[in-house]
């Protein structure tokens, strides 16, 4: 008799560094089922890091990682898939020479189970999968509302639509967690607004639990159950948008110290972050 | 109007120095020729007549100096003044650097001085064709009046043409034709059409070897051997994403599995064609398994030199006294078994097809095989999973592409589609050795693949059409076929560097269903 486990995901004491550098010192998080996290931090905080700590692109120095009670810790990405983490990336990466219905199908790769030889004897596995695949990849892009786009190449797509992309990709392993590395980041408000209101349905409509890393203030207040603050590898804080905004050592970690309006601040150094090109891989 | 002068020297001295170069290689005698068998059949012999190569010394001014006229009116025009005197400048400055060469090269000829040593094209008879026959003055004169004809009636021609447009209304035109052409309508209206077109297609070609010559049947054979090669090649590096480049070492596998099976030395087991064109295409598929598993984590480059150590291996197994017991060293394989024609054949139409007629049909049905069976891989989840390799492989793999076994199962198949290849080439030959797996094979299969467009199949069966039949096509220009060939080639990769026939992605997206199945599906 198993008991439906109280996470959807537990980080215990992550830790990991490059070379002389701890990236993450000591950092834990529990996301329960259908909610939505954020993480912040100034840029270099380790983020970044963190999310490819719990999605196996990392492996962790030390701390566990459990995904619904099971350790997760050093299996490879594509397992981890199955499971039923997905995630976006940073600089979108996308599958540019495909189509987007194409790296939808893609996504779903955990979900499918017909092999080379059912496709060359096309057997009727083969029809049915590829037939039920293709109208649930036209069911997800209408979902984030590209359908108009569904058969041109994803690297013709504008900047807003590839990251919905990125995001539908996600969905397709029919996944129980979303990591989204920075879903908002270069949207103008229209389509941040978007953004915000996609995420709150896959939480509502969908029932997935979303942890995403952001810069955007106003995105994070608005939709976060909870606040994760990272600076210097470190947690400093957890708590609600409310806790978060009346932290003097969150205020002082960005801003220096100051009585500013933390909401304020923060949009500013995004709108001056938004011209600079982001430095990582992931 | 001075950059305007300025540029036509320029474009006029690289008139010339195409000029002089291909006077000195001797290509322009060999065109010449060939210009004149066009319209003379009656031409024999391989000296060209002096109006042939006035005639082609005019032509290259002529499109090197419309090429310069055409771009330099894009920003802003000039007077007809202008255009003429800009023609006239390009021939005088062609002529003066033709004509320099050819007072130089006339007087050494003159001095009797053989100058073969250093240049080995120009022997004194081919000065003298140069020269016309005739002194230098005289050929000087001759030079001139065609580059300058040239130059000339390029500046017309433009002037012309811009003038009235004729070439942007005809390029209008060509293109309405293209796009509301008939026949795509009627395409699009009765999709089956598509597939009745395609069934056409392939009735002529599987006519093709009853009515062309044995000379053509034997160039269409080891055109379809390549094209085989390529598919298999293709979904290697053009769908996988892996820069494998011993490809032979697989063909070879393959050529001499089949070999060693149906040949009467050294085993004697003169196996049948059939079951042992199946075990050599077994073996190269386990020869595939055994490259593919160690360079699963390797990328790029490193990949491609350590598969091209594996390609030269084998060649130097093969050719090693080591085995010469069981691959007959550098003496290779003799009487290598043929497939026997079915009775059937014979009933049908009468008499047995000639021997070679009916192989290149064989090989044709297998093509076939193989086009079936990778044309179904690409447009499933296994050849998606390739693509979305080659395209990122870190990201595929969080998508959950299982990448080393999806890399490996690329490399096997391809690997069985080389040895099948190889079995056939070696059975066609009825001999095999170690000469025929040199690297240079590799290259062209993979110039097969490249020049065609990577990953497309129809590009494939195109790039062994250029690769394989081209030369043979060029044979006329006899020492000068791999110069022109590889001109070509840069040519076609400048012009089309996606490829001659690039990808076509398919339509695939349906009608969405409603938000509730969506939530249904996607209940974790
Ligand atoms: N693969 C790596 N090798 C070495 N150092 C790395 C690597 N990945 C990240 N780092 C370093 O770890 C630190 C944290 O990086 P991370 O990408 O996690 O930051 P982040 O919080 O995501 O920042 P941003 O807001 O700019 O995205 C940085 O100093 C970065 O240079
Ligand atoms: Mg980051």
């Amino acid at each position: 008799m198993t008991t439906k486990p109280a996470y959807v995901l537990e980080a215990n004491n992550i830790t990991i560094s490059f070379g002389g550098l701890t990236a993450v010192n000591d950092v834990s998080l529990q996301v329960p089922f259908q909610s939505i996290i954020s993480i912040i931090g100034p840029n270099g905080a380790g983020k970044t890091t963190f999310f490819n700590a719990i999605s196996g692109f990392y492996s962790c120095d030390s701390g566990t990682v459990l995904f619904q009670d099971r350790p997760i810790n050093g299996i490879p990405t594509d397992e981890v898939a199955n499971l039923g983490i997905s995630r976006t990336y940073q600089n979108i990466r996308l599958f540019t020479n495909m189509t987007v219905v194409e790296n939808i199908l893609i996504g779903q790769q955990p979900r499918l189970r017909s092999t080379f030889l059912d496709a060359i004897l096309q057997t009727s596995r083969n029809r049915r999968e590829e037939k039920q695949s293709i109208q649930k990849a036209s069911n997800l892009l209408d979902f984030v509302g590209l359908s108009a786009y569904a058969d041109d190449m994803a690297k013709n797509l504008p900047y807003g639509a590839q990251r919905r992309l990125e995001i539908a990709r996600a969905l397709g392993n029919n996944p129980h967690l979303l990591l989204l590395d920075e879903p908002c980041a270069g949207m103008n408000p229209q389509e941040t607004a978007a953004m915000i209101e996609l995420i709150k349905t896959l939480r509502s409509q969908l029932k997935i639990a979303i942890v995403l890393i952001e810069h955007d203030m106003k995105v994070v207040m608005n939709i976060s159950d909870s606040i994760l603050v990272l600076d210097h590898g470190e947690k400093i804080a957890q708590g609600t948008p409310e806790e978060i905004q009346s932290d003097q050592r969150v205020v002082e970690a960005y801003l220096g110290s100051g009585t500013e309006n933390l909401v304020e601040k923060y949009s500013q150094r995004k709108a001056a972050n938004r011209k600079a090109v982001q430095p990582h891989v992931f | 109007m001075k950059t305007l002068f300025s540029k036509s020297i320029q474009f006029g001295i690289i008139a010339g120095v195409i000029l002089i170069f291909s006077e000195l290689i001797n290509l322009t005698s060999t065109f010449a020729v060939i210009l004149e068998k066009l319209f003379n059949s009656a031409k024999t012999g391989k000296t060209a007549s002096p109006l042939a190569i006035q005639i082609l010394t005019g032509l290259v001014v002529f499109f090197i100096a419309y090429t310069f006229l055409r771009k330099k009116n894009g920003s802003k025009s000039h007077t007809a003044g202008q255009e003429i005197g800009s023609g006239l400048l390009m021939g005088i400055t062609a002529g003066i650097l033709i004509s320099l060469l050819n007072v130089i090269l006339g007087t050494y000829l003159a001095k009797g001085q053989d100058i073969r040593n250093y240049l080995d094209a120009v022997s004194p008879e081919v000065i003298s064709t140069f020269l016309f026959q005739t002194d230098i003055a005289n050929a000087v004169i001759r030079y001139f009046i065609a580059t300058i004809l040239g130059g000339l009636a390029a500046s017309l021609l433009h002037l012309v043409s811009s003038k009235t447009n004729v070439s942007g209304k005809i390029s209008k035109f060509i293109q309405k034709i293209v796009q509301q052409s008939k026949i795509r309508i009627f395409l699009n209206k009765y999709p089956y059409m598509t597939t009745i077109l395609t069934l056409l297609v392939v009735i002529a070609v599987f006519l093709l070897p009853v009515l062309v010559n044995a000379y053509a049947i034997s160039v269409l054979g080891i055109v379809f051997i390549y094209a085989i090669m390529g598919l298999g090649l293709n979904l290697i590096v053009g769908l996988s994403g892996q820069l494998v480049f011993g490809y032979v070492a697989f063909y070879a596998l393959g050529a001499y599995t089949f070999g060693l099976l149906t040949a009467p030395k050294p085993f004697g087991i003169e196996m049948n064609f059939w079951p042992a064109l199946i075990i050599a295409i077994f073996i190269a598929a386990i020869g595939g398994l055994f490259v593919g598993v160690p360079i699963m984590n390797l990328r790029g480059d490193y990949l491609a030199i350590v598969t091209l150590g594996f390609g030269e291996i084998i060649r130097i197994l093969i050719n090693s006294n080591l085995l010469a017991d069981f691959t007959g060293g550098p003496q290779g394989i003799k009487n290598i078994g043929q497939p026997t024609q079915p009775a059937l054949t014979a009933k049908i139409f009468g008499k047995p097809f000639d021997d070679n007629v009916w192989f290149l049909y064989l090989i044709l049905i297998l093509f076939l095989v193989v086009l079936y069976v990778v044309f179904r891989l690409q447009y499933s989840r296994t050849g998606r999973s390739w693509e979305a390799m080659r395209e990122d492989e870190t990201v595929a793999q969080a998508c959950g592409v299982t990448v080393s076994s999806y890399k490996v199962l690329a490399v096997v198949i391809g690997a069985a589609i080389a040895g099948l290849a190889g079995a056939i080439y070696a059975s066609r030959n009825t001999y095999t050795g170690p000469g025929e797996y040199a690297f240079m094979v590799s290259v062209n299969a993979l110039a097969v693949v490249v020049i065609g467009g990577m990953g497309s199949i129809p590009g494939t069966l195109l790039g062994a059409f250029i690769i394989k039949g081209l030369p043979e096509l060029l044979r006329d220009l006899e020492n000068y076929r791999m110069l022109v060939f590889g001109a070509l080639l840069i040519a076609m990769m400048i012009i089309r560097p996606e490829g001659i026939w690039p990808v076509k992605r398919r339509t695939l997206s349906v009608t969405p269903e409603s938000i509730e199945v969506l939530k249904k599906d996607l209940k974790p």
